[in-house]
């Protein structure tokens, strides 16, 4: 592959360990100008910026997952070597920037080599320098770049240094990929993959032998070897006996020694370093102090989320309400109105009125990853995890899944064993995300008297008490599942723990901005609509329906003596149930009576499907305190009020409100989440088992609960 | 091949330290060399997990997770 110019798009992959510090130089390097994707095929998140150096056309700079070496044992990884070994692929790199740890460059230069030896013009990114300084490190930048016969650039992408010299390098290299070419392999395949390699080395579109002995290795997943191909490297591994694994750690042992001698000739350690990693874990990783600290640590953090969250919450849904009384008095009464009011406004708000706590839970929760805390936990919890068929990893989707379970599915990735990881997203919804929140605040005052025993309030015992049921229902189901599926397939933890470190705060900026983003215009997209097409049903209905029900309640207010706002609900009510809205709830009425609900929770119950936030909404809707925005006290009182009209006792009495409450922790109600578990599981069973099985287990709870307390 | 006298990791006690001399899963030995722990490395079982069943090790100056049957391929000289 030789340019003699630059080609009008050049790729530079940037490409590093786990804990490289990869993330924050792509964060420094390209800031706010990032495209989050997905990787062609996979459902990796892929993140690629811009980069503009001097004259040069503009470069795509992508960010790969962090990967050890072109052995992968987890997606992550394993889209690295698909991608490095694809050189008619869109995203294979004009050149690399490969990321090293400085303080650990004896592991990270592992993956270097190999990438090396694929023949990828290279610059080698000695990140953390401002270690250097604090720890006593030496490294000779030289030296090193002579023996490894590549650029090296050290930078601080904590404190921004080097950037110029890094962007200098790789301007020369783009301008000039030939130069920067390896001369000699650092590793030629050795007698056990000799005789497999022979027989295959014509067969295979391989750039160099060693490029031919990793699609050997890996033909059978790589996507882009074609079926007849496979088949043939299948036939030659056969008949060459050639072992893979053997191979395998027989190549890294041998590039371990050769790369040894180089480090040990260029990077002097001062004396033990990591005594204050070490001191700060000897208490957050002690055996009985750490998982106390972690269960305060988590009080603390949802104690946290309500605290701090209430006044943006406030005024967000002050604005939206301010704002839709403006427009009312702005647009003349009619239906536009309504729909810009009850319909857009009142659904902006609903998506909106989230925002700072989704902001504060991803803020905490890239804290203690950023601060290395994450691993911590993981392996703190990993024994205990397993007992329940899942990873100490899972620990990770487990808590980001009380902001949102989108980013949590996602998060598990990184679990290598595809059983853990399955069980992990499959329980990972029920654990108590934000969108919850706001039905536990309405249901609760309905469920829960408003006092307190020994300065304990009772409401918010029970919040924490369903924060409990979900998460002790997800670690039930995982045990469930783990009963039921079987697999032979190895299960490892094997986990680094990275030195402590305080969080880089631009990288923390960048990812809450990133989410809440994410969850703006994704979740935003599906309330705004049904908002808009509730607000259609509930105002719409059959013709002869429509009129009778206005008739109807002309004569109720006439007989009663109403006017003003009482004659409006009037009207209001008696509408809703003649409109497409009130003929669904009534549809579904007597499927859901057993729990306890009546056709207006049915609709408020069935809107919620699509996404569970839409409930207060709906309500909103419903009880026709739409102009009110998504106040939650508003609705409350008009729902106190709400009667049956039966029994003439109220509907949201103790024992519906705890059904419903039930309901609401157990059911799968995200078509989000089910699209991201069809994605990442790579077909419809497991979401459809998901739905059933999370849905199932709220019908029947609910009903139980309702049965027992009515 | 002859057999030094080299006992599995997985029968020390908290504190104890060793060099590493090979592995006796190939399987688990692929996973362990690309995070670093190899032969002639330096090992020490720092602590045991809460729960049993892992144990925070040092390797060299790097700190890993590893479970008790990760350990018991990892053979001490």
């Amino acid at each position: 592959m030789h340019h003699d110019q630059v080609r009008p798009y050049p790729v530079v992959g940037l490409v590093g360990n786990p804990n490289s510090g990869k993330s924050s130089l792509f964060n420094l390097l390209t800031g706010l100008r990032q495209r989050i994707g997905n990787f062609p095929g996979v459902t990796v998140e892929k993140k690629s910026g811009t980069l503009q150096i001097d004259d040069l056309p503009p470069v795509e700079l992508v960010d790969f997952p962090g990967a050890y070496s072109c052995y992968p044992t987890s997606l992550d990884e394993r889209l690295v070597v698909q991608e490095l070994t694809n050189p008619a692929g869109d995203l294979f790199p004009d050149a690399i920037l490969y990321v090293a740890d400085i303080t650990k460059l004896d592991k990270h230069l592992l993956l270097f080599t190999q990438l090396r030896d694929l023949d990828l013009p290279m610059i080698l990114v000695l990140n953390m320098a401002d270690m250097v300084e604090t720890s006593g490190l030496q490294v000779d930048v030289t030296e090193l770049s002579r023996r490894l016969a590549v650029p090296v650039v050290s930078v601080s992408a904590r404190e921004g240094r080097g950037v110029a010299e890094l962007k200098q390098a790789i301007g020369d290299l783009l301008r000039d990929p030939a130069a920067f070419r390896p001369e000699e392999p650092f590793y030629e395949p050795g007698v056990l993959a000799r005789d497999v390699l022979a027989d295959l080395r014509r067969e295979l579109p391989a750039r160099n032998d060693y490029h031919a002995l990793l699609l050997t290795h890996h033909a059978s997943w790589l996507k882009h070897v074609p079926e007849k191909t496979r088949h043939l490297v299948q036939e030659a591994r056969v008949k060459n006996k050639f072992h893979s694994l053997r191979a395998q750690v027989d190549e890294t042992m041998t590039r371990y020694d050769t790369f040894e001698p180089i480090v040990k000739a260029t990077v002097h350690h001062a004396g033990d370093t990591n005594s204050f990693s070490d001191r700060i874990d000897g208490v957050l990783t002690h055996h009985l102090v750490g998982p106390v600290i972690f269960v305060a640590l988590m009080l603390f953090l949802f104690q946290a989320l309500f605290a701090w969250s209430g006044w943006p919450m406030d005024g967000i849904e002050w604005f939206f309400a301010t704002l839709g009384e403006g427009i009312r008095d702005y647009l003349p009464a009619g239906w536009l109105a309504d729909l810009a009011v009850d319909g857009i406004i009142a659904g902006l708000g609903g998506v909106l009125v989230f925002v700072p706590q989704i902001a504060l839970l991803f803020f905490f929760i890239t804290i203690l990853e950023e601060v290395g805390y994450m691993a911590r936990a993981a392996y703190l919890f990993d024994s205990l995890m397993q007992k329940f068929g899942l990873n100490g990893r899972s620990v990770v989707a487990l808590i980001s899944g009380h902001a949102c379970a989108i980013p949590a599915i996602m998060s598990t990735r990184t679990i290598a064993n595809w059983k853990e990881r399955l069980l992990t997203i499959l329980v990972t919804p029920l654990t108590s995300c934000s969108a919850r929140i706001p039905v536990y605040v309405i249901l609760i005052s309905f469920a829960v008297p408003d006092d307190s025993f020994l300065g304990f309030g009772y409401q918010g015992l029970a919040f924490a008490g369903l924060y409990f049921l979900g998460i002790a229902s997800a670690m039930f189901s995982a045990l469930i599942f783990k009963l039921i599926l079987k697999t032979e397939e190895r299960s490892f933890l094997m986990l680094e723990m990275p030195d402590y470190r305080s969080p880089v705060w631009r990288n923390v900026g960048i990812t809450v901005w990133q989410k809440v983003k994410t969850f703006i215009v994704e979740a935003g997209k599906i309330i705004l609509l049904i908002s808009i097409v509730l607000w259609g049903l509930s105002s719409y209905g059959p013709p002869a329906k429509m009129a009778e029900a206005e008739a109807s309640a002309a004569i109720i207010v006439q007989e009663n003596g109403l006017s003003g706002d009482d004659a409006a609900d009037v009207y209001a009510g008696e509408k809703l149930e003649a409109s497409y809205a009130g003929h669904i709830g009534k549809f579904i009425e007597p499927v859901i009576r057993p729990l306890g609900y009546d056709w207006k929770i049915g609709i408020a119950l069935f809107t919620s499907f699509a996404a569970r936030e839409v409930f207060v909404g709906t309500m909103a809707t419903i009880y026709s305190v739409g102009s009110a925005g998504d106040d939650e006290l508003r609705i409350r009182d008009r729902m106190a009020e709400e009667i049956n009209p039966v029994t003439g006792e109220p509907v949201y009495n103790q024992a519906t409100a705890w059904s419903l409450l039930v309901f609401y922790v157990f059911a799968m109600m995200c078509m989000s989440t089910l699209a991201v578990t069809k994605r990442e599981t790579g077909g419809w069973k497991w979401p459809i088992i998901q739905f059933t099985f999370m849905t199932t287990l709220a019908y029947v709870s609910a009903m139980a609960v309702y049965q027992v307390l009515a | 091949m002859p057999f030094p006298r080299s006992t599995a990791a997985s029968n020390f006690a908290a504190g104890m330290s060793g060099t590493i001399d090979r592995f006796t899963n190939e399987n688990l030995a692929g996973k362990l060399l690309d995070i670093g722990v190899r032969p002639g490395s330096r090992l020490r079982l720092v602590r045991r997990g809460p729960f049993g069943g892992s144990w925070y090790v040092k390797i060299d100056r790097h700190c890993v997770a590893l479970r008790q049957q990760e350990l018991a391929c990892i053979m001490i000289k």
